[in-house]
């Protein structure tokens, strides 16, 4: 036991400074979004709000509609979640555990998208998104993000762990793909899908470039694009209240993430690319 | 009989995959393929995306771009951001996943939630939080330096260190979903041949070097990528608020360099061209992947 | 397997709802009969943003005919003409958008506008001495391309201005009332850092070259002379030197990105800075200390000419029905009232006449706000910005910022980097 603990303790030392070097930001947001702005200028290191206000979230609920732009950052993140995920799940199973022609060719043209760069996309989807008529909507923000290689990607890791004799058994037995994708491959998988989900939430939740592109009518926001309202770079930015954006915007994915915490970093542990 | 029952079936079969497929498929021919090949074609145009003609200037936008000596400045910033975010993104989180499996045994619940917290926060916020906390003069870890006596340098304006602070916020985000990705596959080696190792007296950075890395390397292959890949398109939001590029292109890389070409000049040409040069780069990557991910899984199962 | 199909029941029903909801807004502001236009505007929250959503609910209400939605456009106005692009792109138009002074000549070259007059020539009679009668000449002037056509018509007007730190002033023993030439600012500057410690000036850095321009125009030289640049004269040297010995040899001034270098201001780290008269309300309510606005320096025995910062208001609407929704818009936005609300919600300077003085306008305002008196005296001094012409005028621009980082860098000498400059953006006006 002491030679272990000699071993450890410098370690657990950096560890501790490294979470402290992480977490710091954080706390520094949350204390400076209770703050009035005069005194975060005037007062910097001294980031605990010891005259807590709630000027700053006062402004930010007082000019804009949060519930809305919270609701659409909600309904954006969900149906790119669920449907990348669906997408993912189906292509996923076709590339693993059936054969047809072209298989190789595809999923190399599948994956290769991964390497597409946004700048390459972002005009030309612009204009066919503008063309349907769906700009300034939040469909045509979801639109492109629907399908992801990388999904693909982690399914399609997780399902090659499965036996194929287990579906060649099924298939003999006359059982549907659909059933066998429901009752056998989905619980088998079904951490590496919950752990995809909930980071395909998170990535969405906190889109910024292409909405940003999309969106110009203030009722269609996002929570991340609401923060570009307290910025300017003529008036300045109003730090305190981008700063209490900035919590409204952490609170679903943080509250998520602590309330999941378990399981999450758990489903991860348990679904890794192997 | 038999034989064009199972001919059936796999023709069923067939049918049946590429209706799975179609969905990812027509997403992927719309959003990303017909893109990427529209690209192409402007690459070979000068035109500024409003005007009604665009000319036809063959490989002039390519010439243009590859004598240009900012686009070997970029191409620079570009592999130095890689380094950095290679040696940020992978080897620390990889060591600290090792570290925190198999040195510690106290605390891991909470080590492992608190490093991923970061990544859950988009990187707006970071950058507009970065800006004031790294501020030269008046932020706080500027005033801290100052009590030791140590002058922060204006990193926003200098050659190097701008890119060191651009990748710092980026990677503030983005260690703690590799951290856990690493930590998973690392968690996930049979225990049998690492207490073996340890039982031999073997040390630590050996079972490292020599167990770990080998049988996690898929992994490491995947974050890897992941890291170049989304890693550079992650520094485009902290370039765009902190450093719009400067000081000198001192900051841009090939993303954003695409972006201010295309979307600050007008020169769709030249923004085209060099999206298919950092295409090129990113496909020798993935060529790569190909041939050491998919293989290396062939050989794990 | 059952929690996931109430999860996706929810979120089809949330889909549903958000589709509906999206809906029936669109068919409310039909259903009132009215001529719908939009105007695009670059006013965050921290810039007037109150103010552009106040006169657009006031407008609406008071008109029987139009309604109007308004816009905003992150990023400035480069980002508006981003989004006006990529909406040309796609074959529609806004009906009255802002234009930044620097983009005047893009915007001219590169998307169709009217000129309001035409409009007001064709359908407002009453109207047809509205401008001549409100507008000084040489403030309209500023919203002229290089070929003479008025493109729109001035509404957010700035100029650069001095903020000083008179505690500090005091506490180095220079003049409480601040440098008046450019020499001064540079021995002030000295002077503070040797008695205070503290940074002795900062001037604004962001993507643009507004307040180089008036730093080497008042010194004579200027930006553009018969449509080739010329700042690389004698005096545009000279004056570029000031700044870069500021920075790099004297080490007094500050070389940082715009935002940190007024925050260090703010918070008492730098005693002067020169930066534009729209960050007054920042500065003002934030600051702890005496604050004040003086002038902007001038050279020795020289006189000032400092650009026009802001931008002006254009009509971009293709519709006959459109368009003359959009004069009736512009018309209320010029009234005495409004041009006061815009005055003391974004801190511009008016850009029409009658309002400063009048007691519905800016009166009590202007003898309460101290700090906008050093702006609205010397309007006289302002001229347009330079706005390169030609398809590669944005990037001569670039050009111009590429040669301040290095000269603030210390990487190139003034000389050679502005005289390169100067040579390459030629190449490009050709």
């Amino acid at each position: 036991m002491q030679t272990k603990w000699r071993y450890t303790i410098p370690w657990h030392i950096v560890f501790l400074l490294f979470i402290t070097t992480l977490l710091f930001p954080i706390l520094f947001a949350i204390g400076s979004s209770f703050r009035p702005l005069e005194e975060a200028y005037n007062d910097v290191l001294n980031f605990i709000p010891w005259n807590p206000t709630l000027e700053n979230y006062r402004i930010f609920f007082g000019s804009m509609d949060v519930i809305q732009i919270t609701f659409n950052t909600f309904l954006i993140a969900s149906c790119v979640t669920l449907f990348k995920v669906c997408t993912s799940f189906l292509a996923a199973y076709a590339f693993v555990f059936l054969k047809f022609k072209g298989k190789d060719v595809l999923y190399f043209l599948f994956i290769a998208t991964i390497f597409i760069p946004f700048s390459v996309t972002m005009i030309p989807n612009y204009l066919v998104i503008s063309d349907i008529g769906l700009s300034d909507h939040l469909v045509g923000v979801m639109l492109p993000q629907l399908a992801d290689a990388i999904g693909i990607f982690l399914l399609h890791q997780s399902m090659r762990t499965i036996p194929m004799s287990l579906i060649e058994v099924a298939r003999l037995d006359n059982l549907s793909h659909r059933r066998i994708m429901k009752d056998i491959v989905l619980p088998l998988v079904k951490p590496a899908v919950t752990s995809t989900s909930i980071w395909f939430f998170i990535l969405s939740w906190n889109e910024y470039v292409w909405p940003v592109l999309m969106l110009k009518s203030v009722e269609q926001y996002t929570l991340p694009l609401a923060l570009q309202m307290y910025m300017s770079s003529e008036g300045g930015t109003h730090f305190t209240v981008a700063m209490a954006v900035a919590v409204v915007t952490m609170i679903i994915p943080l509250l998520l993430y602590l309330t999941f915490q378990k399981y999450i970093i758990g489903t991860f542990t348990s679904s890794g690319i192997k | 009989m038999h034989v064009s029952k199972w001919e059936g079936r796999r023709s069923y079969e067939q049918w049946k995959a590429y209706g799975l497929l179609f969905p990812s498929l027509i997403i992927f021919a719309l959003f990303m393929i017909w893109p990427f090949f529209y690209t192409i074609y402007l690459s070979f145009f000068d035109w500024n995306m409003v005007a009604p003609t665009k000319t036809f200037v063959g490989f002039q936008n390519y010439v243009d771009v590859l004598t240009d000596p900012i686009t070997y400045k970029v191409l620079r910033n570009t592999l130095f951001y890689i380094v950095l975010l290679l040696a940020m993104n992978l080897v620390v989180p990889y060591i600290f996943a090792f570290v925190l499996d198999l040195v510690l045994h106290r605390w891991k619940g909470f080590y492992k939630g608190a490093i991923f917290l970061p990544s859950v926060i988009s990187l707006v916020v970071g950058s507009i939080l970065f800006m004031w906390l790294l501020n030269p003069v008046s932020g706080p870890v500027a005033i801290v330096l100052g009590a030791f006596g140590i002058t922060m340098p204006v990193w926003s304006k200098l050659d190097g260190w701008v890119i060191v602070g651009l990748s710092l916020i980026t990677s503030w985000k983005v260690f703690g979903y590799n951290f856990i990705v690493l930590y998973a596959a690392v968690n996930g080696i049979s225990r049998e041949v690492i207490e073996a190792a340890k039982l031999d007296g073997v040390p630590l950075w050996r079972i490292f070097v020599q167990i770990v890395l080998p049988l996690s390397g898929a992994t490491g292959i995947y974050v890897l990528i992941i890291t170049i890949v989304q890693g550079l398109q992650y520094v485009f939001t902290p370039i765009k608020v902190l450093t719009q590029g400067g000081p000198y292109y001192g900051s841009a890389n090939l993303i954003y360099q695409a972006y201010h070409e295309a979307f600050v000049l007008y020169r769709t040409g030249h923004s085209a061209a060099l999206s298919i040069l950092t295409m090129f780069i990113f496909f020798i990557l993935l060529w790569l992947e190909f041939k050491f991910v998919e293989r290396g899984i062939h050989y794990a199962n | 397997m059952k929690r996931w199909s109430i999860i996706g029941a929810l979120l089809m029903a949330l889909f549903v709802l958000g589709a509906c909801s999206g809906d029936s807004k669109g068919s409310k502001e039909q259903a009132e009969g009215k001529t719908v236009i939009e105007y695009w505007h670059v006013n965050a929250e921290t810039q007037g943003g109150q103010t552009v959503d106040a006169l657009v609910k006031e407008f609406n209400e008071t008109s029987d005919t139009v309604e109007v939605i308004a816009k905003y456009n992150p990023d400035m106005y480069k980002g508006l003409m981003q989004n006006l692009q990529a909406e040309a792109a796609s074959g529609k138009a806004p009906a009255v958008i802002q234009v930044g002074w620097s983009f005047l000549d893009y915007f001219s070259n590169n998307f169709e506008f009217v000129s309001p007059q035409t409009i007001i020539d064709q359908h407002f009679e009453e109207d047809a001495t509205f401008l001549s009668d409100h507008f000084l000449p040489n403030v309209m002037d500023l919203a002229k391309n290089a070929e003479g056509v008025q493109v729109g018509i001035p509404y957010s007007l700035s100029s650069p201005v001095l903020y000083i730190n008179r505690d500090l002033l005091r506490e180095a023993g220079v003049s409480e009332e601040g440098p008046k030439t450019w020499q001064e600012v540079r021995e002030f500057s000295n002077t503070i850092q040797q008695k205070t410690g503290k940074h002795g000036f900062y001037m604004q850095e962001p993507a643009d070259n507004w307040a180089t321009q008036a730093l080497l125009e008042s010194n004579g030289a200027r930006m553009l002379t018969d449509g080739k640049a010329t700042f690389a004269s004698a005096e545009g040297i000279e004056a570029y030197s000031l700044l870069r010995d500021m920075v790099v040899k004297d080490q007094t001034a500050l070389h940082v990105p715009w935002d940190q270098g007024v925050q260090s201001f703010i918070d008492g780290n730098v005693a002067m800075v020169y930066t534009t008269i729209a960050r007054r309300m920042q500065i003002q309510d934030n600051a702890r200390f005496d604050v004040a606005t003086v002038p902007s320096p001038t050279w020795e025995g020289k006189e000032v000419r400092l650009p026009a910062g802001g931008a002006m208001l254009a009509i971009t609407a293709k519709e006959e029905e459109q368009q003359r929704a959009a004069w009736e818009f512009m018309k209320f936005l010029y009234s005495v009232e409004s041009v006061a609300a815009w005055t003391e919600g974004t801190g511009y300077v008016p850009p029409r006449e009658g309002v400063a003085e009048a007691e519905n306008g800016l009166k009590t305002f202007l003898e309460e706000n101290e700090m906008m008196k050093a702006a609205i005296d010397q309007m006289d001094g302002v001229v347009p910005w330079t706005s390169f012409p030609g398809d590669a005028g944005l990037q001569a621009e670039q050009l111009l910022l590429d040669v301040r980082d290095q000269i603030l860098g210390g990487s190139v000498d003034v000389e050679t980097g502005l005289k390169e400059t100067e040579e390459r953006i030629n190449e490009l006006l050709k």
